[in-house]
């Protein structure tokens, strides 16, 4: 307990934390107001001391540049989590400044979370998800994204990463990447159809085939297949860098992604274990694993943070959450960030989550050849497999953390939620007898909808009423 | 011809040192929106939406960049106690300062939420950024403490002050601080990037001397503070900067709103760090043929995309309230031509 407290301490660099909360916006205000110059002095991106490389802000700087869905979310009230903030709203700059330093900047599409484990390898090269722009047009209440792709031929009856496209036509989202690694095969079939458009854009593409993994069989030929296409993406960024990746430093990349990857499960274990941190700060942290926010380092030290005061909010026993709250696992992740502050205001707490990305969560095998360790982890991904996978895994989190019900916000358009939300919803009401609430996530807006929160209300009222 | 980027979008570029499709467009229109509209001036500043309304319907009808709110820059003083004159179809006019020489003070620190016409901006921003903060940037002008202070204080006593009394000066000016800190921590809080308006401290009112003195240290002292949000932060002065342009980087502002320099020398004195906003003359958009306007204006452009840090299409100070809107259409249309870049979205590597 007293070293943690020490660790606490020493993270936090001599600033103390309120009493651990939730706060609104308005009350991040206040906060901010008691974080001294030296702390916003002190935390810089891709290590370097310029000015433009801060981002200890508050959410009010963000709003103020369009991030409008913000005032309305609730966030830890941790310097911790505010440090987390800034930092992921920040990456749009950090991307273009990322260019401006020299740096390659790849972007990496539709694995989620396997090939920045190798972009990041090569010197000076950062990767980035266009597909995690899909939550750009909710953080910013907007439709501009949604229609740019609609007039490039995409419109709202394909899922909400279209927006991704839009981005692309924009050259606004992310500087004109040096290349597009684009995995395509078994996975989202819209996703795929984005891709597709937005080579358009791409001053080079690289199509990587993702093989699909059928039942519960072995593995092995399509990791070797997989083993085969990364050995694509090595020869590209060798000939785009003039680097040739040895394997140590493909190792030391996988090590650095491990770092993040085991920071990750432990935060995971304490705030859905003990609700220690609260559902959509959690969210950012899991996606964190995808491509770190374009800074592996700097992440590596934001999540180190958090870590060190989730363990020892765990130790004293202060939760951001009821102990008492309704336990929930959550599948597919909410588009909506405002679900997840909804849910938890309405009494209930994520215990579990099955955010379609796996395979980012899966510490990757240092004792293996690289290509061949980064493979295997990603035959444990969520969308190249059977549905009956999926369910398993969010079965396996309910039974261990004594869940209550399940909710499964869809995505309209989404062609894996068309097919497998339904299924999914079956197999874990007939195996575990839980309730079950699926919904698709409505169109950027101010509020969750009146229906969708009625339906939310009463589905909660059914798992106090089962207690 | 349809823009490729939202104002918000261009903007985002701007600030961060990257080209975007077209320079920036910012004639300065703030009461001005009230003819767009068709509401009374004195509507416009003592009503909160319907300021908000105006500047939509301004912004919409002229395609500019920018929502900008502002009326005078006696908002603050009113606030802490000056006396104003509202007229119906102008704006309002300074009667009584709160006090008749620079040694009187209190320990007063407004609260934007009550006091004088502060909340009208706050609502008028709220309003404006509910509706359109997604796609364009909510500005609200704050005047500076060195322009608020000859509000709060007789004019000419708070000049002789300069000369006779700079010790209760200094302490004006931090207590016109204070207040001016507070009302832009509450324009944060809506949504709004607060700039700073200091026309006052222009080398048209004082000298170049008196500027380093006195206004600097307290126009950095906000900039400062406004800077812990990593704000973008316009510093406007209106006038005659040709003997402190150089000395207004100084203060740390981000970008510089001036008016009248010629743009050459404003880029010699300040391009390299800041970036400039300017600087056509607003007694010309009033008076000029809108043919006279579209060249004068395309010239500008031109001259001003030379600054290194980047360059934003406007006027050197508000476009007055009876300018004939073609006229503003003509600035508009002149700026979106010549401040056009064909290469943007061309696909750049390292």
């Amino acid at each position: 307990m007293a070293s943690l407290k020490a660790e606490c301490r020493r993270s936090n660099v001599g600033h103390c934390d309120p009493k651990p909360a939730r706060v609104s916006f308005e009350e991040w205000l206040e906060l901010f107001d008691r974080i001294p110059d030296e702390l916003i002095e002190r935390y810089h991106y891709f290590g370097n001391g310029e000015a433009w490389s801060k981002y200890l802000f508050p959410p009010q700087t963000f709003a103020i540049y369009g991030a409008r869905h913000l005032r309305r979310l609730k966030f830890d009230n941790s310097l911790a989590a505010l440090r987390m903030w800034g930092f992921v709203q920040n990456e749009t700059e950090r991307l273009f400044r990322a260019r401006q330093t020299g740096r390659r900047v790849i972007a990496t599409m539709g694995d989620l979370g396997a090939v920045p484990v190798i972009v990041n390898s090569f010197p000076d090269c950062v990767a980035f998800y266009p597909d995690c722009i899909w939550w750009t047009p909710f953080v910013m209440e907007s439709r501009v994204l949604f229609d740019a792709a609609a007039e490039l031929g995409v419109g709202d009856a394909t899922c909400f990463s279209r927006a991704a496209l839009g981005a692309f036509s924009k050259h606004s989202y992310f500087p004109d990447p040096d290349l597009v690694i684009a995995s395509t095969g078994a996975s989202c079939d819209d996703y795929s159809g984005v891709e597709q458009l937005a080579e358009r854009f791409a001053r080079e593409m690289l199509w990587v085939e993702m093989p699909m993994r059928c039942g519960m069989g072995p593995t092995e030929p399509m990791g070797h297949m997989l083993v085969k296409e990364y050995e694509r993406v090595v020869e590209t960024m060798a000939r785009l860098t003039g680097h040739k990746l040895t394997e140590d430093e493909l190792r030391d990349g996988i090590r650095r992604a491990n770092a993040v990857r085991k920071t990750v499960a432990r935060l995971r274990e304490l705030a859905y274990g003990s609700g220690v941190v609260a559902a959509l700060e959690m969210m950012v942290v899991e996606f964190g694993n995808l491509h770190y926010y374009s800074d592996i380092g700097e992440w590596t030290a934001v999540l180190q943070h958090l870590l060190a005061i989730a363990e020892e909010r765990a130790a004293k026993g202060d939760r951001v959450l009821d102990e008492d709250a309704l336990r929930v696992v959550w599948v597919t992740p909410p588009a909506d960030p405002l679900l997840l502050t909804y849910v938890e205001d309405a009494g209930a707490r994520v215990v579990g989550t099955e955010y379609v990305i796996n395979q980012a969560l899966e510490v990757i095998d240092e004792s293996k050849p690289g290509l061949e360790a980064i493979a295997e982890s990603f035959m444990a991904a969520s969308l190249i497999g059977t549905s009956r996978a999926r369910a398993e895994s969010v079965m396996k989190q309910a039974r261990q953390r004594r869940a209550e019900g399940v909710i499964i916000s869809g995505i309209l358009g989404g062609s894996h939620c068309a097919m497998e939300t339904r299924l999914i919803s079956g197999i874990v009401r007939q195996e575990l007898g839980l309730p079950v609430l699926e919904f698709d996530v409505a169109p950027p807006s101010n509020e969750i909808g009146r229906q969708l929160q009625t339906r939310i209300d009463a589905f909660l009222e059914v798992l106090r009423s089962r207690r | 011809m349809k823009d490729l980027l939202t104002p918000r979008e261009r903007f985002g570029l701007f600030v961060i040192d990257e080209p975007q499709d077209r320079v920036p467009i910012f004639p300065l229109v703030t009461a001005h929106a009230a003819r767009v509209a068709g509401i009374p001036v004195r509507a416009y500043y003592t009503d909160g939406a319907a300021m908000a309304r105006s500047q939509l319907v301004a912004q919409e009808t002229y395609g500019v960049d920018f929502i900008s709110f502002f009326s005078e820059v006696g908002l603050v003083a009113e606030a802490l106690g000056s006396q104003f004159d509202y007229p119906d179809d102008d704006l309002p006019l300074l009667t009584r300062p709160k006090w008749t020489d620079v040694t009187q003070m209190d320990g007063r620190v407004v609260d934007p939420a009550r006091d004088g016409r502060l909340r009208v901006y706050l609502e008028a921003v709220t309003y404006a950024y509910e509706a359109r903060g997604d796609t364009v940037p909510i500005l609200a002008y704050v005047p500076a403490p060195f322009t608020t202070a000859q509000q709060l204080v007789d004019q000419e006593a708070f000049l002789l002050g300069l000369l006779t009394d700079p010790e209760h000066v200094h302490d004006l000016l931090a207590y016109a601080t204070r207040s001016i800190v507070r009302f832009c921590r509450a324009i944060i809080g809506a949504g709004g990037l607060p700039i700073l308006v200091d026309p006052l401290a222009s080398g048209s009112v004082i000298s170049a001397e008196h500027y380093r003195q006195f206004a600097l240290p307290s126009e950095a002292a906000v900039i400062r503070y406004l800077h812990r949000y990593d704000l973008d932060v316009v510093l406007h002065i209106c006038g005659d900067t040709r003997s402190t342009i150089t000395t207004m980087t100084e203060t740390g502002a981000d970008l510089l709103s001036i008016d009248r320099i010629e743009m050459a020398d404003a880029i010699a004195g300040a391009g390299e760090t800041c970036r400039i906003i300017g600087n056509y003359d607003t007694s010309a958009i009033l008076l000029s043929e809108p043919s006279a306007v579209e060249s004068a204006v395309a010239e500008m452009v031109t001259a001003g995309r030379k600054c290194p840090k980047g360059f934003v299409a406007a006027t050197g100070c508000e476009v007055p309230v009876d300018t004939p809107p073609e006229n503003v259409r003509a600035f508009v249309r002149a700026a979106r031509q010549a401040g056009s870049n064909p290469d943007y979205g061309r696909r750049r590597t390292v």
